[in-house]
Protein backbone atom coordinates (compact mmCIF):
# COMPACT_ATOMS: atom_id res chain seq x y z
CA UNK A 1 0.00 0.00 0.00
CA UNK A 2 1.50 3.41 -1.03
CA UNK A 3 1.28 5.81 2.05
CA UNK A 4 -1.29 8.92 1.95
CA UNK A 5 -0.33 12.22 1.98
CA UNK A 6 3.73 11.48 1.49
CA UNK A 7 6.60 13.47 -0.48
CA UNK A 8 6.83 12.32 -3.25
CA UNK A 9 10.52 12.84 -5.77
CA UNK A 10 10.25 11.81 -9.04
CA UNK A 11 13.78 9.95 -9.85
CA UNK A 12 15.55 11.31 -13.26
CA UNK A 13 17.78 9.15 -14.95
CA UNK A 14 21.16 10.31 -16.45
CA UNK A 15 22.31 7.95 -18.97
CA UNK A 16 22.02 4.48 -16.79
CA UNK A 17 22.64 6.35 -13.68
CA UNK A 18 20.35 7.95 -11.25
CA UNK A 19 20.53 11.37 -11.61
CA UNK A 20 22.80 13.35 -8.90
CA UNK A 21 19.68 15.95 -8.18
CA UNK A 22 17.29 13.07 -7.23
CA UNK A 23 19.43 11.84 -4.56
CA UNK A 24 20.21 15.46 -3.48
CA UNK A 25 16.09 15.79 -3.51
CA UNK A 26 15.89 12.65 -1.29
CA UNK A 27 18.43 14.12 1.13
CA UNK A 28 16.33 17.54 1.54
CA UNK A 29 12.96 15.43 1.32
CA UNK A 30 13.63 13.49 4.81
CA UNK A 31 15.17 16.58 6.04
CA UNK A 32 12.28 18.27 6.18
CA UNK A 33 9.41 15.97 6.30
CA UNK A 34 8.72 15.59 9.50
CA UNK A 35 6.41 12.79 9.85
CA UNK A 36 5.18 12.38 6.31
CA UNK A 37 6.57 9.68 4.44
CA UNK A 38 9.45 10.28 1.89
CA UNK A 39 8.70 8.63 -1.77
CA UNK A 40 10.79 7.98 -4.82
CA UNK A 41 9.06 7.19 -8.09
CA UNK A 42 10.66 6.04 -10.78
CA UNK A 43 9.48 5.33 -13.99
CA UNK A 44 11.90 2.89 -15.52
CA UNK A 45 12.21 0.02 -18.46
CA UNK A 46 12.55 -3.40 -17.14
CA UNK A 47 16.16 -3.79 -17.32
CA UNK A 48 17.13 -0.61 -15.66
CA UNK A 49 17.56 -1.09 -11.75
CA UNK A 50 17.45 2.53 -10.31
CA UNK A 51 15.99 0.94 -6.68
CA UNK A 52 19.20 -0.42 -5.24
CA UNK A 53 20.46 3.35 -5.83
CA UNK A 54 17.46 5.35 -4.45
CA UNK A 55 17.39 3.18 -1.48
CA UNK A 56 21.09 4.30 0.11
CA UNK A 57 19.68 7.48 0.46
CA UNK A 58 16.32 6.90 2.82
CA UNK A 59 13.48 6.88 1.09
CA UNK A 60 10.54 5.29 3.05
CA UNK A 61 9.15 3.93 -0.62
CA UNK A 62 10.20 3.74 -4.14
CA UNK A 63 7.47 3.63 -6.13
CA UNK A 64 8.37 1.32 -9.50
CA UNK A 65 7.08 1.87 -12.59
CA UNK A 66 8.82 -0.59 -14.87
CA UNK A 67 7.65 -0.75 -18.84
CA UNK A 68 9.84 -1.42 -22.07
CA UNK A 69 8.46 1.88 -23.63
CA UNK A 70 9.89 4.32 -20.63
CA UNK A 71 12.88 4.55 -22.84
CA UNK A 72 12.39 7.44 -25.09
CA UNK A 73 8.87 8.34 -24.00
CA UNK A 74 7.52 11.60 -25.18
CA UNK A 75 6.75 13.94 -22.07
CA UNK A 76 3.61 13.65 -22.92
CA UNK A 77 3.28 10.25 -22.20
CA UNK A 78 5.26 10.14 -18.96
CA UNK A 79 3.05 12.90 -17.70
CA UNK A 80 0.20 10.63 -18.18
CA UNK A 81 1.71 7.93 -16.15
CA UNK A 82 2.70 10.15 -13.42
CA UNK A 83 -0.73 12.13 -13.53
CA UNK A 84 -2.91 8.64 -13.06
CA UNK A 85 -0.68 8.08 -10.07
CA UNK A 86 -1.09 11.24 -8.24
CA UNK A 87 -4.46 10.74 -8.93
CA UNK A 88 -4.86 7.71 -7.27
CA UNK A 89 -2.39 8.53 -4.44
CA UNK A 90 -2.94 11.94 -3.70
CA UNK A 91 0.51 12.62 -2.26
CA UNK A 92 0.53 16.13 -0.13
CA UNK A 93 3.62 17.38 -2.50
CA UNK A 94 5.57 16.46 -5.05
CA UNK A 95 9.33 17.55 -6.01
CA UNK A 96 10.97 17.31 -9.56
CA UNK A 97 14.56 18.09 -10.17
CA UNK A 98 14.86 21.59 -12.36
CA UNK A 99 16.44 19.56 -15.17
CA UNK A 100 15.46 20.19 -18.40
CA UNK A 101 13.65 16.77 -18.35
CA UNK A 102 12.00 17.56 -15.30
CA UNK A 103 11.07 20.77 -16.36
CA UNK A 104 9.12 19.59 -19.14
CA UNK A 105 7.52 16.96 -17.37
CA UNK A 106 6.06 18.55 -14.39
CA UNK A 107 4.41 21.90 -15.69
CA UNK A 108 2.15 18.86 -17.73
CA UNK A 109 1.46 16.71 -14.90
CA UNK A 110 0.70 20.42 -13.29
CA UNK A 111 -1.86 21.39 -16.05
CA UNK A 112 -3.20 18.01 -15.71
CA UNK A 113 -3.85 18.32 -11.90
CA UNK A 114 -4.71 21.89 -11.94
CA UNK A 115 -2.34 22.75 -9.29
CA UNK A 116 0.13 25.03 -8.43
CA UNK A 117 3.79 24.95 -9.55
CA UNK A 118 6.83 26.68 -8.48
CA UNK A 119 9.91 26.26 -11.15
CA UNK A 120 13.90 26.30 -10.14
CA UNK A 121 13.47 26.50 -6.24
CA UNK A 122 16.77 26.97 -4.29
CA UNK A 123 14.97 26.23 -0.81
CA UNK A 124 11.80 24.58 1.10
CA UNK A 125 10.26 23.64 3.92
CA UNK A 126 7.11 22.87 5.71
CA UNK A 127 5.17 25.23 7.94
CA UNK A 128 2.30 23.07 9.14
CA UNK A 129 0.94 21.22 5.60
CA UNK A 130 2.08 24.01 3.81
CA UNK A 131 4.63 23.59 1.58
CA UNK A 132 7.20 27.21 1.41
CA UNK A 133 8.82 27.35 -1.80
CA UNK A 134 12.07 29.80 -2.02
CA UNK A 135 12.58 30.89 -5.49
CA UNK A 136 15.13 33.45 -7.46
CA UNK A 137 13.38 35.73 -9.65
CA UNK A 138 15.19 38.46 -12.30
CA UNK A 139 18.13 36.81 -12.42
CA UNK A 140 18.39 35.97 -8.77
CA UNK A 141 18.21 39.75 -8.07
CA UNK A 142 15.64 39.26 -6.02
CA UNK A 143 13.99 35.78 -4.07
CA UNK A 144 10.29 35.02 -3.69
CA UNK A 145 8.81 32.80 -0.92
CA UNK A 146 5.91 30.88 -3.12
CA UNK A 147 2.85 29.08 -1.15
CA UNK A 148 -0.34 27.25 -2.74
CA UNK A 149 -2.85 26.76 -0.18
CA UNK A 150 -5.81 25.81 -1.54
CA UNK A 151 -5.01 22.86 -4.18
CA UNK A 152 -2.69 19.57 -3.87
CA UNK A 153 -0.48 18.02 -4.78
CA UNK A 154 1.84 20.86 -4.10
CA UNK A 155 4.59 20.92 -7.12
CA UNK A 156 7.84 22.45 -7.93
CA UNK A 157 11.00 21.84 -9.42
CA UNK A 158 14.54 22.46 -7.61
CA UNK A 159 17.45 23.89 -9.19
CA UNK A 160 20.44 21.16 -9.42
CA UNK A 161 23.18 21.15 -6.74
CA UNK A 162 21.68 23.24 -4.30
CA UNK A 163 21.64 20.30 -1.54
CA UNK A 164 24.15 17.75 -0.60
CA UNK A 165 23.40 14.36 -0.96
CA UNK A 166 24.17 12.05 1.95
CA UNK A 167 23.19 8.28 2.10
CA UNK A 168 20.94 7.73 4.97
CA UNK A 169 19.68 4.10 6.79
CA UNK A 170 16.53 2.57 6.47
CA UNK A 171 15.10 -0.19 4.30
CA UNK A 172 12.76 1.48 1.49
CA UNK A 173 9.75 -0.62 0.78
CA UNK A 174 9.42 -1.07 -2.65
CA UNK A 175 5.53 -0.67 -4.21
CA UNK A 176 5.42 -2.66 -7.85
CA UNK A 177 2.66 -0.21 -10.02
CA UNK A 178 1.71 -2.25 -13.08
CA UNK A 179 1.27 0.27 -15.98
CA UNK A 180 0.01 0.45 -19.66
CA UNK A 181 1.90 2.76 -21.73
CA UNK A 182 0.27 4.00 -24.82
CA UNK A 183 2.81 4.80 -27.26
CA UNK A 184 2.87 8.12 -28.82
CA UNK A 185 3.41 8.19 -32.14
CA UNK A 186 3.53 12.26 -32.37
CA UNK A 187 6.68 12.81 -31.09
CA UNK A 188 9.42 9.85 -31.84
CA UNK A 189 12.72 10.06 -30.76
CA UNK A 190 14.89 9.22 -33.56
CA UNK A 191 18.22 9.68 -32.07
CA UNK A 192 19.93 10.46 -28.55
CA UNK A 193 23.61 11.29 -27.99
CA UNK A 194 25.43 11.85 -24.46
CA UNK A 195 26.87 15.14 -24.44
CA UNK A 196 29.48 15.23 -21.77
CA UNK A 197 30.70 12.46 -19.38
CA UNK A 198 28.96 13.33 -16.23
CA UNK A 199 32.12 12.41 -14.54
CA UNK A 200 34.01 15.32 -15.81
CA UNK A 201 31.21 17.89 -15.77
CA UNK A 202 31.92 20.61 -13.20
CA UNK A 203 28.41 20.52 -11.39
CA UNK A 204 29.90 16.48 -9.77
CA UNK A 205 33.36 18.11 -8.83
CA UNK A 206 34.47 17.76 -5.18
CA UNK A 207 36.88 20.48 -5.68
CA UNK A 208 37.21 23.30 -7.87
CA UNK A 209 39.79 26.18 -8.29
CA UNK A 210 37.34 29.20 -9.72
CA UNK A 211 39.06 31.86 -11.86
CA UNK A 212 37.82 35.57 -12.30
CA UNK A 213 38.38 38.49 -14.16
CA UNK A 214 41.29 39.61 -11.63
CA UNK A 215 43.21 36.01 -13.04
CA UNK A 216 42.30 36.77 -16.17
CA UNK A 217 46.05 36.52 -17.15
CA UNK A 218 47.61 33.69 -19.62
CA UNK A 219 50.07 32.55 -16.46
CA UNK A 220 47.77 32.66 -14.01
CA UNK A 221 44.85 30.67 -15.88
CA UNK A 222 48.42 28.14 -16.55
CA UNK A 223 49.19 28.31 -13.13
CA UNK A 224 45.70 27.30 -11.96
CA UNK A 225 45.40 24.73 -14.31
CA UNK A 226 48.84 22.76 -12.91
CA UNK A 227 47.89 23.31 -9.30
CA UNK A 228 44.42 21.84 -10.28
CA UNK A 229 45.83 18.57 -11.75
CA UNK A 230 47.63 18.25 -8.39
CA UNK A 231 45.06 18.94 -6.23
CA UNK A 232 42.60 16.81 -8.59
CA UNK A 233 40.29 19.88 -8.70
CA UNK A 234 38.12 20.78 -11.67
CA UNK A 235 38.70 24.90 -13.19
CA UNK A 236 35.83 26.84 -13.15
CA UNK A 237 35.43 30.02 -13.96
CA UNK A 238 32.93 33.35 -13.67
CA UNK A 239 31.58 34.48 -16.49
CA UNK A 240 34.15 37.44 -18.09
CA UNK A 241 35.96 34.38 -18.07
CA UNK A 242 33.80 32.80 -20.83
CA UNK A 243 35.05 35.12 -23.70
CA UNK A 244 38.68 33.67 -23.40
CA UNK A 245 38.88 30.80 -26.42
CA UNK A 246 39.90 27.99 -23.60
CA UNK A 247 36.82 28.34 -21.66
CA UNK A 248 33.06 27.80 -22.50
CA UNK A 249 29.46 28.57 -20.64
CA UNK A 250 30.27 24.51 -19.32
CA UNK A 251 32.88 26.21 -17.23
CA UNK A 252 30.63 28.88 -16.11
CA UNK A 253 29.42 28.80 -12.50
CA UNK A 254 26.72 31.07 -11.56
CA UNK A 255 22.88 31.41 -11.84
CA UNK A 256 23.15 31.52 -15.67
CA UNK A 257 26.15 28.74 -15.54
CA UNK A 258 26.68 25.64 -13.41
CA UNK A 259 25.19 25.24 -10.10
CA UNK A 260 28.87 23.57 -8.06
CA UNK A 261 28.47 22.22 -4.23
CA UNK A 262 32.03 21.08 -3.77
CA UNK A 263 34.24 20.55 -0.92
CA UNK A 264 36.31 22.75 -1.55
CA UNK A 265 36.38 25.69 -3.74
CA UNK A 266 39.38 28.38 -4.18
CA UNK A 267 38.00 31.62 -5.50
CA UNK A 268 41.10 33.53 -7.37
CA UNK A 269 39.95 37.26 -8.82
CA UNK A 270 36.11 37.00 -8.05
CA UNK A 271 34.42 39.64 -6.91
CA UNK A 272 31.16 37.39 -5.95
CA UNK A 273 28.67 38.89 -7.94
CA UNK A 274 24.93 37.88 -6.35
CA UNK A 275 24.50 35.81 -9.95
CA UNK A 276 27.91 33.73 -9.10
CA UNK A 277 27.29 33.83 -5.54
CA UNK A 278 24.08 31.76 -5.57
CA UNK A 279 26.23 29.35 -8.43
CA UNK A 280 28.53 28.50 -5.26
CA UNK A 281 27.14 29.07 -2.12
CA UNK A 282 26.42 25.31 -1.68
CA UNK A 283 30.49 24.44 -1.10
CA UNK A 284 31.56 23.18 1.87
CA UNK A 285 34.73 24.52 2.52
CA UNK A 286 35.39 28.53 0.91
CA UNK A 287 39.08 29.84 0.28
CA UNK A 288 39.39 33.30 -1.82
CA UNK A 289 41.62 35.41 -3.13
CA UNK A 290 41.50 38.93 -4.08
CA UNK A 291 43.25 41.91 -4.18
CA UNK A 292 40.04 43.73 -2.35
CA UNK A 293 39.55 43.31 0.82
CA UNK A 294 36.45 44.45 0.87
CA UNK A 295 35.60 42.20 -2.34
CA UNK A 296 32.06 40.42 -2.16
CA UNK A 297 33.29 37.26 -1.66
CA UNK A 298 35.69 37.76 1.13
CA UNK A 299 32.54 37.72 3.47
CA UNK A 300 31.40 34.61 1.83
CA UNK A 301 34.66 32.94 2.29
CA UNK A 302 35.77 30.29 5.34
CA UNK A 303 39.41 31.80 4.97
CA UNK A 304 40.62 34.87 2.65
CA UNK A 305 43.84 36.01 1.23
CA UNK A 306 44.52 39.76 0.00
CA UNK A 307 47.07 40.01 -2.27
CA UNK A 308 47.75 39.11 -5.90
CA UNK A 309 45.99 35.93 -7.44
CA UNK A 310 49.24 35.43 -9.46
CA UNK A 311 51.56 35.77 -6.40
CA UNK A 312 49.18 32.75 -4.56
CA UNK A 313 49.40 30.60 -7.81
CA UNK A 314 53.28 30.58 -7.67
CA UNK A 315 53.45 30.36 -4.12
CA UNK A 316 51.15 26.92 -4.21
CA UNK A 317 53.40 25.68 -7.44
CA UNK A 318 56.40 26.13 -5.21
CA UNK A 319 54.92 23.92 -2.10
CA UNK A 320 53.32 21.39 -4.48
CA UNK B 1 2.27 26.54 -42.06
CA UNK B 2 0.08 28.39 -39.69
CA UNK B 3 2.61 29.22 -36.57
CA UNK B 4 1.99 31.47 -33.37
CA UNK B 5 4.86 32.30 -31.67
CA UNK B 6 3.96 33.46 -28.00
CA UNK B 7 5.59 36.53 -26.43
CA UNK B 8 6.21 38.29 -23.48
CA UNK B 9 7.26 41.51 -22.62
CA UNK B 10 10.03 41.43 -19.71
CA UNK B 11 11.22 44.37 -17.73
CA UNK B 12 14.37 45.97 -19.54
CA UNK B 13 16.40 45.40 -16.65
CA UNK B 14 16.43 42.98 -13.89
CA UNK B 15 17.58 45.36 -11.44
CA UNK B 16 13.82 45.43 -10.45
CA UNK B 17 11.61 47.38 -7.47
CA UNK B 18 8.52 45.69 -5.54
CA UNK B 19 5.96 47.05 -4.02
CA UNK B 20 6.46 46.31 -0.65
CA UNK B 21 2.93 45.33 0.60
CA UNK B 22 1.36 44.02 -2.50
CA UNK B 23 4.51 42.11 -3.39
CA UNK B 24 4.26 43.27 -6.88
CA UNK B 25 6.15 44.82 -9.74
CA UNK B 26 6.37 48.61 -9.78
CA UNK B 27 6.42 48.89 -13.29
CA UNK B 28 6.34 52.57 -13.84
CA UNK B 29 8.87 54.15 -15.25
CA UNK B 30 10.49 50.32 -16.61
CA UNK B 31 10.58 50.27 -19.97
CA UNK B 32 9.88 46.96 -21.40
CA UNK B 33 11.50 44.80 -23.86
CA UNK B 34 10.69 41.49 -25.14
CA UNK B 35 11.97 37.86 -23.75
CA UNK B 36 15.00 37.10 -25.48
CA UNK B 37 14.29 33.67 -25.94
CA UNK B 38 10.83 34.57 -27.29
CA UNK B 39 13.23 36.27 -30.57
CA UNK B 40 14.70 32.93 -31.26
CA UNK B 41 11.24 31.63 -31.12
CA UNK B 42 10.33 34.62 -33.79
CA UNK B 43 13.47 33.93 -35.91
CA UNK B 44 12.52 30.33 -35.88
CA UNK B 45 9.29 31.29 -37.14
CA UNK B 46 10.05 33.29 -40.08
CA UNK B 47 12.56 30.89 -41.33
CA UNK B 48 10.09 28.15 -41.05
CA UNK B 49 7.95 30.15 -42.93
CA UNK B 50 10.99 30.90 -45.40
CA UNK B 51 11.24 27.29 -46.17
CA UNK B 52 7.65 26.21 -46.60
CA UNK B 53 5.00 29.28 -46.58
CA UNK B 54 2.63 30.03 -44.31
CA UNK B 55 2.14 32.92 -41.74
CA UNK B 56 3.89 33.60 -38.57
CA UNK B 57 1.40 35.27 -35.73
CA UNK B 58 2.27 36.71 -32.23
CA UNK B 59 0.38 36.69 -29.29
CA UNK B 60 0.94 38.26 -25.90
CA UNK B 61 -1.36 38.74 -22.76
CA UNK B 62 -0.46 41.77 -20.82
CA UNK B 63 -1.03 45.67 -20.39
CA UNK B 64 -1.36 47.67 -23.19
CA UNK B 65 2.38 48.70 -23.50
CA UNK B 66 3.27 44.64 -24.92
CA UNK B 67 1.64 46.48 -28.14
CA UNK B 68 5.33 48.18 -28.28
CA UNK B 69 6.97 44.46 -27.92
CA UNK B 70 4.57 43.25 -30.88
CA UNK B 71 5.55 45.97 -32.90
CA UNK B 72 8.97 44.47 -32.59
CA UNK B 73 8.17 41.31 -33.61
CA UNK B 74 6.08 42.39 -36.16
CA UNK B 75 9.33 44.55 -37.66
CA UNK B 76 11.37 41.08 -37.71
CA UNK B 77 8.90 39.57 -39.76
CA UNK B 78 5.56 38.20 -38.15
CA UNK B 79 2.58 38.65 -40.29
CA UNK B 80 0.25 39.57 -37.93
CA UNK B 81 -0.07 39.93 -33.77
CA UNK B 82 -2.60 39.74 -31.15
CA UNK B 83 -2.67 41.09 -27.80
CA UNK B 84 -5.03 39.41 -25.14
CA UNK B 85 -5.34 42.54 -22.86
CA UNK B 86 -8.21 42.84 -19.54
CA UNK B 87 -8.55 43.34 -16.13
CA UNK B 88 -9.78 40.39 -15.58
CA UNK B 89 -6.17 38.61 -16.56
CA UNK B 90 -4.49 40.49 -14.11
CA UNK B 91 -2.74 37.92 -11.53
CA UNK B 92 -2.55 35.29 -13.67
CA UNK B 93 0.24 32.76 -12.80
CA UNK B 94 1.78 30.07 -15.52
CA UNK B 95 -1.46 28.09 -15.16
CA UNK B 96 -4.28 30.51 -15.71
CA UNK B 97 -1.48 32.42 -18.35
CA UNK B 98 -1.73 28.95 -20.06
CA UNK B 99 -5.38 28.49 -20.14
CA UNK B 100 -6.08 31.94 -21.67
CA UNK B 101 -3.19 31.49 -24.17
CA UNK B 102 -3.94 28.00 -25.58
CA UNK B 103 -7.97 29.44 -25.49
CA UNK B 104 -7.25 32.06 -28.08
CA UNK B 105 -4.81 29.40 -30.02
CA UNK B 106 -7.85 27.58 -29.93
CA UNK B 107 -9.97 30.99 -31.15
CA UNK B 108 -7.26 32.04 -33.62
CA UNK B 109 -8.15 28.51 -35.25
CA UNK B 110 -6.26 26.07 -37.48
CA UNK B 111 -2.81 26.59 -35.90
CA UNK B 112 -0.18 24.00 -36.99
CA UNK B 113 2.54 24.83 -34.75
CA UNK B 114 2.94 27.10 -31.45
CA UNK B 115 6.17 28.64 -30.63
CA UNK B 116 7.49 29.60 -27.42
CA UNK B 117 10.84 30.70 -25.85
CA UNK B 118 12.40 28.24 -23.71
CA UNK B 119 11.53 30.54 -20.45
CA UNK B 120 10.83 34.17 -19.49
CA UNK B 121 13.77 35.73 -17.82
CA UNK B 122 11.76 37.14 -15.68
CA UNK B 123 10.77 34.41 -13.69
CA UNK B 124 12.41 32.04 -15.66
CA UNK B 125 10.15 29.31 -15.14
CA UNK B 126 9.66 28.03 -18.72
CA UNK B 127 6.05 26.30 -17.71
CA UNK B 128 3.90 27.75 -19.97
CA UNK B 129 4.84 26.21 -22.84
CA UNK B 130 4.25 22.90 -21.81
CA UNK B 131 1.13 24.41 -20.36
CA UNK B 132 -0.42 25.34 -23.24
CA UNK B 133 0.52 22.01 -24.88
CA UNK B 134 -1.47 19.83 -22.47
CA UNK B 135 -4.32 22.34 -22.47
CA UNK B 136 -4.63 21.97 -26.40
CA UNK B 137 -3.54 17.61 -25.91
CA UNK B 138 -0.38 18.70 -28.06
CA UNK B 139 2.57 16.98 -28.16
CA UNK B 140 5.59 18.74 -27.52
CA UNK B 141 9.49 19.57 -28.02
CA UNK B 142 10.99 21.45 -25.32
CA UNK B 143 14.57 23.39 -25.53
CA UNK B 144 14.69 22.95 -29.04
CA UNK B 145 18.32 24.24 -30.53
CA UNK B 146 17.99 23.05 -34.06
CA UNK B 147 14.19 23.12 -35.72
CA UNK B 148 13.47 21.15 -39.24
CA UNK B 149 10.55 20.74 -41.61
CA UNK B 150 9.76 17.50 -43.10
CA UNK B 151 7.36 15.89 -45.41
CA UNK B 152 3.60 15.37 -44.28
CA UNK B 153 3.29 17.97 -41.55
CA UNK B 154 6.27 16.81 -39.52
CA UNK B 155 9.51 18.60 -37.96
CA UNK B 156 12.56 17.24 -36.96
CA UNK B 157 13.59 18.64 -33.90
CA UNK B 158 16.79 18.71 -31.73
CA UNK B 159 16.49 18.96 -28.09
CA UNK B 160 19.04 20.47 -26.00
CA UNK B 161 18.66 18.62 -22.44
CA UNK B 162 22.12 19.36 -20.86
CA UNK B 163 23.88 15.73 -20.73
CA UNK B 164 21.81 14.65 -23.61
CA UNK B 165 21.10 16.08 -27.19
CA UNK B 166 17.71 14.25 -28.36
CA UNK B 167 16.26 15.05 -32.49
CA UNK B 168 12.71 14.00 -32.12
CA UNK B 169 10.37 13.89 -35.00
CA UNK B 170 7.19 15.66 -34.34
CA UNK B 171 3.97 15.07 -35.98
CA UNK B 172 1.73 18.53 -36.53
CA UNK B 173 0.26 20.58 -34.55
CA UNK B 174 2.59 20.58 -32.08
CA UNK B 175 4.49 23.04 -29.36
CA UNK B 176 8.10 23.51 -29.37
CA UNK B 177 9.59 25.89 -26.56
CA UNK B 178 12.69 27.48 -28.37
CA UNK B 179 16.89 27.66 -26.78
CA UNK B 180 19.41 31.09 -27.70
CA UNK B 181 21.33 27.99 -29.58
CA UNK B 182 18.80 27.99 -32.40
CA UNK B 183 19.51 30.51 -34.30
CA UNK B 184 20.29 34.33 -34.09
CA UNK B 185 17.45 36.56 -34.59
CA UNK B 186 17.45 39.16 -36.86
CA UNK B 187 17.77 43.01 -36.63
CA UNK B 188 14.91 44.97 -37.72
CA UNK B 189 15.11 47.08 -40.31
CA UNK B 190 14.06 50.50 -40.88
CA UNK B 191 12.09 49.47 -43.54
CA UNK B 192 10.45 46.59 -41.53
CA UNK B 193 9.46 48.38 -39.22
CA UNK B 194 8.13 50.67 -41.32
CA UNK B 195 6.05 48.11 -42.54
CA UNK B 196 5.60 46.40 -39.35
CA UNK B 197 2.90 49.64 -38.78
CA UNK B 198 0.90 48.58 -41.19
CA UNK B 199 0.71 44.93 -40.42
CA UNK B 200 -2.83 43.99 -38.35
CA UNK B 201 -2.63 44.01 -34.46
CA UNK B 202 -6.11 42.80 -32.83
CA UNK B 203 -6.49 43.50 -29.16
CA UNK B 204 -8.51 40.72 -27.59
CA UNK B 205 -10.56 41.02 -23.92
CA UNK B 206 -12.28 38.22 -21.87
CA UNK B 207 -15.53 39.17 -23.95
CA UNK B 208 -13.52 37.99 -27.04
CA UNK B 209 -12.87 34.45 -25.61
CA UNK B 210 -14.34 31.70 -24.23
CA UNK B 211 -13.45 31.23 -20.78
CA UNK B 212 -13.99 29.69 -17.94
CA UNK B 213 -13.71 32.90 -15.12
CA UNK B 214 -12.63 30.34 -12.36
CA UNK B 215 -9.63 29.75 -14.27
CA UNK B 216 -8.17 33.01 -14.78
CA UNK B 217 -7.02 36.09 -13.17
CA UNK B 218 -6.30 35.41 -9.42
CA UNK B 219 -9.22 32.85 -8.75
CA UNK B 220 -7.38 30.58 -11.64
CA UNK B 221 -3.86 31.10 -9.86
CA UNK B 222 -3.15 28.20 -7.62
CA UNK B 223 0.08 29.68 -6.41
CA UNK B 224 0.68 33.04 -4.14
CA UNK B 225 3.95 34.81 -3.70
CA UNK B 226 3.84 35.52 0.05
CA UNK B 227 6.99 37.62 0.34
CA UNK B 228 9.77 39.06 -1.63
CA UNK B 229 12.70 40.02 -0.43
CA UNK B 230 16.69 40.44 -1.36
CA UNK B 231 18.83 37.52 -1.37
CA UNK B 232 21.20 37.88 1.71
CA UNK B 233 24.77 36.09 0.82
CA UNK B 234 25.33 33.80 3.65
CA UNK B 235 28.36 35.66 5.57
CA UNK B 236 31.13 33.43 6.60
CA UNK B 237 33.97 33.61 9.04
CA UNK B 238 36.41 35.02 6.28
CA UNK B 239 39.85 34.37 8.27
CA UNK B 240 42.34 36.16 6.74
CA UNK B 241 45.45 34.27 5.94
CA UNK B 242 49.20 35.25 6.58
CA UNK B 243 49.94 38.41 4.26
CA UNK B 244 53.29 36.96 2.62
CA UNK B 245 52.33 34.47 -0.26
CA UNK B 246 54.76 31.86 0.69
CA UNK B 247 53.00 31.96 4.32
CA UNK B 248 49.42 32.15 3.26
CA UNK B 249 50.56 29.40 0.77
CA UNK B 250 51.90 27.19 3.74
CA UNK B 251 48.62 28.01 5.72
CA UNK B 252 46.51 27.09 2.37
CA UNK B 253 47.72 23.43 2.01
CA UNK B 254 47.61 23.09 6.01
CA UNK B 255 44.34 23.68 6.28
CA UNK B 256 43.96 21.50 3.47
CA UNK B 257 45.49 19.10 4.82
CA UNK B 258 43.88 19.21 8.16
CA UNK B 259 40.87 18.36 6.34
CA UNK B 260 41.34 15.42 4.17
CA UNK B 261 41.68 17.10 0.93
CA UNK B 262 45.15 17.03 -0.17
C1 LIG C 1 21.18 37.96 -15.47
C2 LIG C 1 22.63 37.84 -15.13
C3 LIG C 1 23.18 36.58 -15.00
C4 LIG C 1 24.53 36.44 -14.66
N1 LIG C 1 25.02 35.17 -14.50
C5 LIG C 1 26.30 35.02 -14.10
C6 LIG C 1 26.84 33.72 -13.83
O1 LIG C 1 26.16 32.69 -13.98
N2 LIG C 1 28.12 33.64 -13.42
C7 LIG C 1 28.91 34.73 -13.24
O2 LIG C 1 30.09 34.56 -12.85
N3 LIG C 1 28.44 35.95 -13.51
C8 LIG C 1 27.17 36.13 -13.91
N4 LIG C 1 26.71 37.39 -14.16
C9 LIG C 1 27.68 38.51 -14.11
C10 LIG C 1 27.95 38.98 -12.69
O3 LIG C 1 27.00 39.97 -12.35
C11 LIG C 1 29.36 39.60 -12.57
O4 LIG C 1 29.49 40.61 -13.54
C12 LIG C 1 30.50 38.60 -12.73
O5 LIG C 1 30.31 37.47 -11.91
C13 LIG C 1 31.81 39.26 -12.39
O6 LIG C 1 32.88 38.38 -12.60
P1 LIG C 1 34.27 38.59 -11.82
O7 LIG C 1 34.03 38.49 -10.37
O8 LIG C 1 35.24 37.63 -12.40
O9 LIG C 1 34.71 40.03 -12.29
P2 LIG C 1 34.75 41.45 -11.48
O10 LIG C 1 33.43 41.74 -10.86
O11 LIG C 1 35.31 42.40 -12.44
O12 LIG C 1 35.73 41.16 -10.31
C14 LIG C 1 37.11 40.96 -10.43
C15 LIG C 1 37.69 40.85 -9.03
O13 LIG C 1 39.06 40.54 -9.12
C16 LIG C 1 39.79 41.34 -8.21
N5 LIG C 1 41.12 41.47 -8.78
C17 LIG C 1 41.53 42.24 -9.82
N6 LIG C 1 42.82 42.03 -10.08
C18 LIG C 1 43.25 41.11 -9.19
C19 LIG C 1 44.51 40.46 -8.96
N7 LIG C 1 45.58 40.72 -9.70
N8 LIG C 1 44.58 39.56 -7.97
C20 LIG C 1 43.50 39.28 -7.19
N9 LIG C 1 42.30 39.85 -7.36
C21 LIG C 1 42.18 40.75 -8.36
C22 LIG C 1 39.02 42.63 -8.10
O14 LIG C 1 39.29 43.24 -6.84
C23 LIG C 1 37.58 42.16 -8.24
O15 LIG C 1 37.02 41.86 -6.96
C24 LIG C 1 25.36 37.58 -14.49
C25 LIG C 1 24.80 38.84 -14.64
C26 LIG C 1 23.46 38.98 -14.94
C27 LIG C 1 22.88 40.36 -15.05
N1 LIG D 1 1.96 36.69 -20.86
C1 LIG D 1 2.44 35.96 -21.87
N2 LIG D 1 1.99 36.18 -23.14
C2 LIG D 1 2.46 35.45 -24.18
N3 LIG D 1 3.38 34.49 -24.05
C3 LIG D 1 3.87 34.23 -22.82
C4 LIG D 1 3.42 34.94 -21.67
N4 LIG D 1 4.09 34.46 -20.61
C5 LIG D 1 4.92 33.51 -21.06
N5 LIG D 1 4.79 33.36 -22.41
C6 LIG D 1 5.53 32.42 -23.28
O1 LIG D 1 5.96 31.33 -22.52
C7 LIG D 1 7.38 31.24 -22.51
C8 LIG D 1 7.86 30.76 -21.18
O2 LIG D 1 7.49 31.67 -20.18
P1 LIG D 1 7.57 31.33 -18.62
O3 LIG D 1 6.85 30.05 -18.42
O4 LIG D 1 6.91 32.48 -17.94
O5 LIG D 1 9.04 31.21 -18.29
C9 LIG D 1 7.87 32.62 -22.92
O6 LIG D 1 9.16 32.55 -23.52
C10 LIG D 1 6.79 33.04 -23.88
O7 LIG D 1 7.00 32.42 -25.15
Amino acid sequence: MISKEGLWIVAEFEGTRIAPVTLQLLTKARAIAGSRPVAAVLMETPEADGEETLAQYGPDEIIVLQAEGFKDASDRALAAQLTQLIQAHQPNAVLFGATPAGRSLAPRVQDQLATGLTADCLDFYYEENELVQVKPSYGDNVMCEIVCPDRRPQMASVRPNTFAAQKAQGAARIERVPVSLTPDDSCVVQHTALKIAATTSLSGARKIIALGRGANKDAVVAGARQLAEKLGASVGVSRPLTDRPDFTAEQQIGQSGVTVSPDLILNLGVSGAVQYQVGMSGSKLVISANRDPKAPIMAQSDYTWTGDAGALVAALQELL
Amino acid sequence: MKIVVCIKQVPGSNRVKFDPITHNLVREGLAGRMNPFDENAIEAAVRLREQVGGEVILLSMGPDATKETLHDGLAMGADAAYLLSARAFAGSDTLATGYILAQAIRQIGGVDLTLFGRQAVDADTGQVGPIVATELDLPQATFASKIQPLAAGRLAVERDLGAVTQTVQLTLPAVVTVRAEANRPRYESPIAIQQSLHKPLTTWTDQDLTLDASRIGQAGSPTVVRKVFAPTPPTRAAKPLPEDPKAAAKALLDILQAQGLL
